[in-house]
C-alpha cells in the first residue's frame, strides 16, 4: 500500500540530509510521545479510507462488469399490476362469461374544430347510430369538451382515428362485457355504471371479484346453460306460457351446471330490461310445487318407516277434513301401494302418507332438507324466503304431503331432491365451481336403502306413470311430475299452473338433476289440451337429457340389459298397469 | 512536484467517475426500455383481453349452431348412433404386423409347392 510518507512534513529541510525512518529525529521526552500518537492515527484513518475507496472502487466494477441485473427488478414494473379492477368471470371450462375491458369514449373539443360540418359529415358515417344534425350541434357548440359517443369498439375507435379529424379525443373507461349476452343473465347478474355488482354472482360475490385478478369459474357449463335455455323457451313459447325455469345439478357435489330464468335479459344493456327479466324466477321465486313434493313425502315415510315399499293406502274416495276435499287428479278409487300412489301421483295416499308421519317429523326433515328456510351460503343473494304455514297443523301435514301450503323456490326443490336420489346426502348447491380434491360439503338425511328404493319409485313414474314423455331411451331417466295451481290471493287459480318435471338420470346411479318449471302454461292440440307438468316439462327433460348426456360423458346403456332391470324391480302387491296415459 | 502516488490517486478518481456516470446512464437507458417493454406488455394484454372478449361473443352457441346449420351437413349425435354402447363392438382380430405376417405366410407355402 502506497502511504504519504509521514516523515517529510518539512519541505525546506536541506536535500542532502535525509534522516533515515528508522531512526527519526532525536525526540525525547513527552513531544515525541505524541508525535507518535498522531502517527499511528494519521496511519489508521489512512487505512481505512484507502479500504473504503478499494471497497467502492470493486463495487464499481463488479456493477458495470459483471453483474447483468436482477430479473426480479423487472417485474416491478407496470406488468405485474392488476389490469383492471375487476375479475373475470369464466364457466367450469373457462369459457369467458364476464370480463372488463377498457373501451373507449369519443369527447370533441369543438375549439380545435376546423370544419363541423364536414366533421359530423364523417363521424356519422362511421358512427351510424349518430345523427349528422346533433353532432354538428355539438361541434358548433361553444364548450371545449363535449362527449360524443361512449364506450365504443375498438373498431369504432380505429375508424375514428383513421378519419384524421382535429379535436377529437379518446378517453378510456372500464366497461364490464358479458360476451354470452343474456345466456347466463340472472346467475352471472350484471354491474351498475361504477362496476359494482348489481345482481346474482357479479351482487354476491361482488368482494370477491374485486380483490382478486384471477379468473374466477363457475360451476356452469355454458354449453348446458344454452341447452337449457332453448328447450325452456320452446316450450314457454309452445304452450303460450308467462315464464319458465330450469335447473340442472350435478348431485354428487352440488354443484349448479346450468341456471335458466325466462324471460331474460341481456346483462350488456341491464336498464333495457322489465322488471319480470330481471326477477330470477329460478331462486327468487316461491311457488307450491305441488305432486314434485311427493318425493319428500315417499322418503320421508320410507326413511322413518312410516310407510314401505309394500304398504299400502286405501284410495277410494276423496279426503274430507275440516272443510277441505283431497282428491285425486288420476283417480284410482281403490286401494294403491307406495309405488302406485307415487306413480299416478295420488293426493289421497300422499296426504295419508304424510299423517303416517306426522307433523313433527315432518317438519324436522324438511327443515333439514333446507326446505324451510333460503340457502344462506348461496353465491347468489336474490334469495326467496320460502312460505311455510304457521302454525302447522294436521291439515298442513297433509297438503303438503302433496305439494301444496308450502313455497319453495325451485333452487331449494332442486337441492333437497339431489338428496333424496345421491345416496342420501344433502350438498348444499353452489354456483362456483369444485376445485379439484376440495372437501365437498355434505349432511347426511337420508339412508343409502332409502335412497335405492326412491330412485325406483323415480323410475317407475317414467316407466309406467305420469313421466312417460320424459323417458329419454338408454339415460335410465327417473323422475316426478308437479303441476301445482298457483296461489291467487287466498284461493288456487284453477287455470293458473306451474307445471314441473324434476328427472333425474342414469337412475341407477344419478349423477345428473334435471328440473324444468313452465309458469302458466296453456294447453294446445299437440297435448291434447293439457297443461300439466308430464305434458309440458317432461317432453323438454327429455330433450335435455338426450341432448347433454353426451356432452357429461354419459354413455347410453341398454334398459332392457337383465342387471338393470333387476336393480330398478319393484315388488308391489299389486302390479302397475300400462294402461293409464300419461298425464 | 506531482507525485507518482497522486497521479495514480487522480486517473483512479477520474476513472471511478467515468464509470459511475457511464453505469448511470446505462440504468436511465435500461429503465426506459423497462417502461416502454411494461407499456408494451400492457397493450398487449389489454389485446389479448378485447380479443378473448370478441373470440367468445363470436362463439356464442347459438351463433355457432345457426352456423352449423347454415355450412355443416352435420348433425348433433343421436343416442341410436351410441347404442350398442363401444364396448359391445368386437376388438380387433389381430395387429396388422401379425395379419400380414399371417397372411404371408400361407403365401410361401404356396409358392413352395
Amino acid at each position: 500500500m502506497t502511504m504519504p510518507q509521514p516523515h517529510d512534513e518539512n519541505p525546506c529541510r536541506p536535500r542532502h540530509f535525509k534522516p533515515s525512518p528508522c531512526s527519526p529525529a532525536p525526540l525525547d521526552g513527552p513531544a515525541k510521545q505524541s508525535l507518535d500518537t498522531s502517527h499511528t492515527r494519521l496511519l489508521i484513518t489512512a487505512a481505512l479510507f484507502c479500504l473504503a475507496f478499494v471497497v467502492v472502487g470493486l463495487r464499481l466494477v463488479e456493477v458495470a462488469a459483471f453483474k447483468h441485473g436482477d430479473p426480479r427488478l423487472a417485474h416491478r414494473g407496470v406488468a405485474t399490476q392488476p389490469m383492471v379492477s375487476r375479475a373475470d368471470i369464466v364457466d367450469r371450462n373457462g369459457v369467458l362469461l364476464a370480463t372488463t375491458l377498457e373501451t373507449p369514449s369519443l369527447y370533441a373539443d369543438p375549439k380545435q374544430v376546423i370544419d363541423a360540418h364536414d366533421a359530423a359529415r364523417q363521424l356519422v358515417r362511421v358512427l351510424p347510430d349518430l345523427k349528422e344534425s346533433e353532432v354538428y350541434a355539438k361541434l358548433t357548440s361553444d364548450k371545449s369538451f363535449i362527449w360524443l359517443k361512449r364506450q365504443m369498439t375498438p373498431r369504432q375507435e380505429y375508424e375514428v382515428n383513421r378519419l384524421g379529424l382535429p379535436g377529437l379525443q379518446f378517453e378510456d373507461e372500464e366497461k364490464r362485457v358479458y360476451p354470452k349476452g343474456g345466456l347466463a343473465a340472472q346467475a352471472v347478474g350484471f354491474v351498475g355504471l361504477d362496476n359494482h355488482g348489481f345482481a346474482g354472482v357479479e351482487r354476491g360475490l361482488d368482494r370477491v371479484l374485486r380483490s382478486r385478478s384471477a379468473p374466477l369459474a363457475l360451476s356452469l357449463d355454458i354449453r348446458l346453460q344454452f341447452i337449457l335455455r332453448q328447450e325452456v323457451a320452446h316450450q314457454v313459447a309452445d304452450f303460450n306460457a308467462i315464464g319458465g325455469t330450469g335447473i340442472i345439478m350435478d348431485v354428487r357435489t352440488g354443484e349448479i351446471m346450468a341456471i335458466v330464468s325466462l324471460p331474460d335479459f341481456d346483462p350488456n344493456a341491464p336498464g333495457a330490461a322489465s322488471p319480470e327479466a330481471l326477477f330470477n324466477r329460478a331462486t327468487l321465486g316461491t311457488y307450491e310445487m305441488g305432486s314434485v313434493f311427493k318425493i319428500f313425502t315417499a322418503a320421508i315415510a320410507l326413511e322413518t318407516h312410516a310407510a314401505t315399499m309394500t304398504s299400502g293406502y286405501d284410495a277410494t274416495n276423496p279426503i274430507r277434513f275440516g272443510g277441505f276435499t283431497i282428491h285425486d287428479d288420476h283417480a284410482q278409487r281403490r286401494w294403491l301401494s307406495v309405488p302406485e300412489i307415487f306413480t299416478y301421483s295420488s293426493n289421497i295416499g300422499a296426504a295419508k302418507m304424510a299423517l303416517d308421519i306426522g307433523t313433527d317429523r315432518q317438519r324436522d326433515f324438511l327443515g333439514r332438507l333446507g326446505l324451510l328456510r333460503p340457502p344462506a351460503a348461496f353465491e347468489i343473494k336474490e334469495l326467496g324466503e320460502p312460505l311455510a304455514p304457521s302454525p302447522w297443523r294436521q291439515i298442513n301435514t297433509m297438503t303438503i304431503g302433496f305439494g301444496q301450503g308450502l313455497s319453495v323456490s325451485e333452487l331449494q326443490l332442486a337441492t333437497a331432491a339431489a338428496a333424496v336420489v345421491n345416496g342420501g346426502v344433502l350438498h348444499p348447491a353452489t354456483l362456483v365451481k369444485h376445485a379439484e380434491g376440495d372437501a365437498i360439503l355434505g349432511e347426511r338425511i337420508f339412508s343409502e336403502q332409502t335412497s335405492i328404493e326412491m330412485r325406483k319409485l323415480l323410475r317407475l313414474v317414467v316407466e309406467e306413470g305420469t313421466g312417460k314423455l320424459a323417458n329419454a331411451p338408454g339415460y335410465l331417466v327417473g323422475g316426478k311430475t308437479g303441476t301445482a295451481e298457483k296461489v291467487a290471493g287466498k284461493s288456487y287459480a284453477i287455470h293458473s299452473l306451474l307445471s314441473s318435471f324434476l328427472g333425474v338420470f342414469p337412475v341407477n346411479d344419478p349423477r345428473f338433476l334435471v328440473l324444468i318449471s313452465v309458469d302458466e302454461p296453456h294447453g294446445n292440440t299437440k297435448s291434447h289440451g293439457y297443461a300439466t307438468g308430464g305434458w309440458v316439462a317432461a317432453p323438454a327433460v327429455q330433450q335435455v337429457i338426450e341432448r347433454m348426456a353426451s356432452l357429461v360423458g354419459i354413455q347410453p346403456v341398454d334398459e332392457d340389459s337383465p342387471e338393470i332391470r333387476r336393480s330398478l324391480l319393484v315388488t308391489s302387491p299389486t302390479p302397475v298397469g300400462r294402461k293409464f296415459a300419461a298425464n | 512536484m506531482i507525485r507518482a502516488s497522486t497521479i495514480l490517486w487522480l486517473s483512479a478518481v477520474i476513472l471511478v467517475g467515468y464509470a459511475m456516470f457511464q453505469v448511470k446512464y446505462e440504468v436511465v437507458q435500461q429503465e426506459e426500455q423497462l417502461a416502454r417493454l411494461s407499456r408494451q406488455i400492457a397493450d398487449g394484454r389489454e389485446a389479448i383481453r378485447v380479443l378473448n372478449a370478441e373470440w367468445n361473443f363470436l362463439n356464442q352457441p347459438a351463433r355457432l349452431s345457426e352456423l352449423a346449420k347454415r355450412h355443416l351437413t352435420l348433425v348433433p349425435i343421436g343416442t341410436a348412433q351410441l347404442l350398442p354402447s363401444i364396448d359391445a363392438l368386437p376388438m380387433r382380430q389381430a395387429a396388422p404386423q401379425q395379419a400380414a405376417a399371417a397372411s404371408a405366410a400361407p403365401v410361401k407355402t404356396s409358392a413352395e409347392q
